[in-house]
């Protein structure tokens, strides 16, 4: 399983990556990182990870124009947030355009695990 | 939600417990930081139907030490560049979480890091509407809430 982190703060996607490496879930999974949503996007590309976490807020493409550029191209993979801004019209917008799931930071492994029970 | 039902230190100590794993409690012993002490200062700003900022300020030591936790490393191995990207995100998430339980319709602005001694952070048209002040391992953090009023 390869996973991609796309996070414009490196210590944030130091972060979710130590929180993925302690779930059996998604054990020995090989984990690349981007730092915007237009780095995410060229890596998707060229990577084809089998589950993106995205922030939401970032420079350059933000996560949900990262989201939607995918969706535009035709490109198909199990996308989740996981960003500080939690609204119920980001949820909707999330969910409208293809995510699996928003995590709130701050965020435990559990609630990582949480999200990703059933969609890996 | 009205800004002053707005729980700064609850949210404070969530983020720092849960990213972190350090304990902020509420601080009686100390307000502000000694003139002579190097702070770090991360800035988020809020706009929309509401206005404002959030501020979250500590220590250089203590920014170092939290790098270092975020990092996996020691606090001497840690760079400039990497405090300021984890204070800076300190402030994000914590202006995040402010914004989420905002009224209406705000965009969260990219956090911006200010790092110095003996210097005060201003927002043109804004008032400060909340400052709490947290103590983490003897170390001063203060979060703060201004508010834009036209």
């Amino acid at each position: 399983m390869k996973i991609l982190v796309v996070d414009d703060s490196k210590a944030m996607r130091a972060i979710v990556k130590r929180a993925l490496s302690n779930l059996d879930r998604v054990a020995g999974a090989t984990i690349i990182e981007a730092a915007d949503g237009k780095e995410g996007f060229d890596t998707v590309q060229a990577e084809k990870p089998d589950l993106v976490l995205s922030d939401w807020n970032m420079p350059e493409m933000t996560g949900i124009e990262f989201l939607q550029a995918l969706n535009d191209a035709g490109v198909a993979v199990t996308f989740g947030f996981v960003t500080s801004e939690s609204t119920p019209e980001m949820h909707e917008l999330a969910k409208s355009n293809g995510a699996k799931f928003l995590v709130s930071k701050p965020f435990t492994p559990e609630s990582i695990d949480q999200a990703l029970a059933g969609v890996i | 939600m009205d800004t002053a039902t707005i729980d700064l230190q609850q949210i404070g100590a969530d983020i720092w417990a849960a990213i972190l794993g350090l304990d902020l409690k509420p601080s009686h012993t100390r307000d502000q930081h000694d003139p002579a002490e190097r702070v770090v200062t991360g800035c988020v700003q809020i706009t929309g139907d509401w206005s404002g900022a959030v501020t979250v300020q500590c220590a250089e030591s203590l920014a170092r030490q939290a790098t270092a936790l975020m990092f996996g490393s020691e606090p001497d191995e840690v760079t400039e560049d990497e405090i300021s990207d984890t204070v800076g995100e300190l402030a994000n998430m914590t202006g995040g979480n402010v914004k989420s339980l905002l009224a209406g319709n705000c965009q969260l602005s990219l956090p911006a890091v200010t790092t110095g001694q003996n210097y005060s952070v201003h927002i043109p048209s804004a008032q400060v509407v909340d400052r709490v002040t947290a103590d983490c391992d003897g170390e001063l953090v203060v979060m703060t809430m201004l508010e834009r009023r036209a």
